[in-house]
């Protein structure tokens, strides 16, 4: 454990969204009470939802409002221990060893320093568990993980301890904040969301929407950010193949600033569209209707 | 979404309300759950309590939001924690029209009101069709469940027969990771050094090593409509067998919609398994929208990932009754979100060369990798035993 000291966990509900708030998040009720919960009852938190809804954006706040670290896993098919937990430095360990024999040491002491924590290549999980009340585990997109590495996921979940031949049992001090986010690639195991607290992220209403563009880029004028908040909401009724989430709002935003431009017209829209629709059937399809969308919002 | 302006969820003003009181009441909205079909386990509810605990069980949003991120697994399942959370506590009665935005838009044409062409043009009466066709394609939804009741012996023998075959041959694909192979293009260095500390060799056997390959995900898509009646029992013992077969199998049923039937075929009993999976499909024998079943795959599951370097089966006689354009569609979507699309049409026979030119299957023409047949066990075996080659 290191010396520095995490800021203490909020004590209400409120208090945490207004925490959130302060970092640039705004967390509704159902999912601050779920985080708070998690927080309390030490147990992670499944976030579910659509693209772009700021599901990994939850952990990164959560670390930053703690004062803790974020460390993140992000998940793949094919991913396994090694790359998830540990692995052994053999290049390093192989240098190690001629360095050793040229100077002819070869009692046991020296040779278990070659298993030692130096050669150690720590992966997330396993540096998740040495910091614990010092980190906020992000396991990203769990769902595009195999089977077997949810199932070794559930074991470590359970007791955050892990336990390595040559060193011994390496155990979290302090559990630490774990969020884990899936896209529902597929359905995920029971076992896993028994463990979990659940919550699914939907897309917000347009005042909340509008409180998070403001939040998150203040110098934006109020009309460009109700003007492209409300084409959003009508872009997301539109049966679109790939429907625009809040990072698409943030970027399309972003996008008008880069141009220079402080109202959404059709000339504008029609320029900077790639922000928030990226799919060529869905491009087309909103440039027929581009006048509807615009005049709406 | 609980009304901030409704009572306090514990008080029922003739009671005391202790903290036992408090605790019998979060219990027993757990067993209400329960009893409206939602997973709700003990440790559930003993964590729900919990949550509850730490804050404020006087507050309807707390109670609301705790007991949904702790009750509730599933996003499916939160229209039924809603209704059952404005009874429980809030003393709704259940028929509430205005439902939390939660609620799932309802299939299109789940009733019997569809636009039927008059004619259908690729469907001439087709003098060189040896085949016996089924039912034609009709756009009545019918909401049916077909019965399954057992698999006769004779059935049962030729599934295991399937079964045995299909364990050889699934597709498969090269990973980003690599195994021991003596003959690979890389070169080992963790395991030569590995071998040189253990050995103290200086000089350690070169070790190769080569991309290892894995299951290519397979997704059936299974037309159960009226036309294909005679067929669709095969069809699902395919994909059972095919499920039990290798590891990462997905299949999908659709008549008018489409529906999920993955879950009901994991079970170990043939038996069992047709009769969930058979439950689970609400449009047996009715009329088939393939584009609209088929957009709604892309638009959901293969929106999401699943269809992603997959190979592709569609098992349908192509007699659609939906617009050709949205077929094309669809299944120009399915092919970029695909690895592979293999189309199964019973229509095509032993004619191995034959290309059936009904209406859908010339909108579907163009994006289709592999054309198959699969009219019967035998061919479908045929089909099982060479995937690897096509797919």
């Amino acid at each position: 454990m290191s010396d520095t000291n995490p800021t203490p966990s909020p004590s209400s509900v409120l208090e945490l969204q207004e925490r959130l708030r302060t970092a640039g998040y705004l967390a509704g009720r159902g999912l601050a009470t779920a985080a708070f919960i998690g927080l309390r009852l030490g147990r992670p938190i499944l976030l579910e939802g659509e693209v772009g809804v700021g599901k990994t954006e939850l952990a990164k706040c959560l670390a930053e409002i703690h004062g803790r670290e974020l460390i993140r896993l992000q998940c793949y098919e094919g991913i396994d221990t090694q790359q998830a937990l540990y692995e052994w430095d053999y290049a390093r360990q192989m240098l190690h060893v001629r360095a050793l024999s040229a100077r002819e040491l070869n009692d046991s002491e020296t040779t278990a320093s070659l298993y030692g924590t130096d050669f150690l290549l720590e992966r997330p999980l396993l540096q998740a568990i040495r910091s614990g009340g010092n980190a906020v585990l992000l396991i990203d997109e769990i769902d595009r993980a195999d089977d077997e590495f949810e199932a070794f996921l559930l074991e470590l979940l359970s007791d955050f301890q892990i336990t390595i031949p040559e060193i011994g049992t390496v155990a979290a001090a302090e559990r630490p904040i774990v969020v884990l986010t899936s896209n529902r690639t597929r359905e995920l195991h029971d076992a896993l969301k028994r463990r979990c607290l659940y919550h699914w992220i939907g897309f917000p209403s347009i005042v909340e929407e509008l409180d998070i563009v403001r939040l998150r880029v203040p110098d934006v004028a109020d009309t460009l950010v109700e003007q492209v908040v409300n084409a959003v909401h009508q872009l997301r009724d539109m049966d679109l193949a790939k429907p625009p989430g809040i990072a698409e709002t943030l970027d399309w935003v972003d996008a008008l600033g880069v141009v220079g431009s402080d109202t959404l017209n059709i000339e504008t829209a029609a320029d900077t569209l790639g922000s928030v629709i990226k799919d060529r059937d869905d491009l087309e399809l909103v440039h027929a209707e581009l006048e509807r969308v615009i005049a709406d919002g | 979404m609980p009304n901030s302006s409704a009572s306090l969820p514990m008080a029922d003003p003739s009671e005391p309300t202790g903290p036992e009181r408090i605790v019998d009441r979060l219990v027993g909205f757990g067993h209400a759950l329960r009893d409206h079909g939602l997973p709700v386990g003990s440790d559930d509810v003993l964590t729900f309590c919990a949550a509850v605990a730490e804050l404020s069980p006087g507050d309807p949003n707390d109670v609301y939001w705790s007991g949904r991120t702790t009750l509730v697994h599933r996003r499916d399942h939160l229209p039924v924690y809603d209704e059952v959370f404005r009874t429980y506590f809030l003393h709704v009665p259940p028929p509430s029209a205005d439902s939390p935005q939660e609620e799932r838009p309802v299939p299109q044409g789940s009733t019997g009101t569809l636009d039927v062409p008059d004619s259908e043009p690729g469907d001439e009466p087709g003098d060189e069709q040896p085949l016996i066709l089924g039912l034609q394609a009709s756009s009545v939804d019918i909401q049916r469940e077909k019965r399954f009741a057992t698999c006769s012996p004779e059935e049962l023998a030729h599934l295991r027969r399937i079964m045995a075959r299909i364990r050889l041959e699934p597709p498969t694909r090269r990973t980003r990771r690599r195994a021991p192979d003596p003959g690979g293009p890389v070169i080992d260095i963790r395991r030569m050094a590995r071998d040189a500390m253990r050995l103290s060799d200086s000089n350690p056997a070169l070790h190769r090593m080569d991309r290892k390959l894995r299951a290519r995900p397979l997704v059936l898509i299974l037309d159960v409509s009226g036309s294909m009646a005679d067929h669709s029992r095969n069809l699902l013992q395919f994909a059972y067998s095919m499920r039990r077969a290798a590891q990462k199998v997905e299949v999908f049923c659709f008549g008018t919609r489409l529906t999920r039937i993955t879950p009901a075929l994991d079970r170990r009993s043939p038996d069992d398994a047709m009769r969930l999976a058979a439950a689970r499909v609400l449009d047996w024998d009715g009329g088939t929208r393939i584009g609209a079943s088929l957009d709604h795959f892309v638009r959901t599951w293969g929106r999401r990932g699943l269809s992603r370097g997959a190979t592709i089966v569609i098992c349908s006689d192509g007699l659609d009754r939906g617009s050709p354009a949205l077929l094309a569609d669809s299944m120009e979507r399915l092919q970029r979100l695909s690895h592979r699309i293999i189309w199964m049409n019973p229509l095509i026979g032993n004619d191995v060369g034959a290309s059936p030119n009904t209406l859908g299957m010339l909108a579907a023409g163009p994006f289709i990798d592999e054309l198959a047949s699969g009219h019967d066990l035998a061919s479908l075996e045929h089909f099982a035993t060479h995937l690897a080659d096509i797919g």
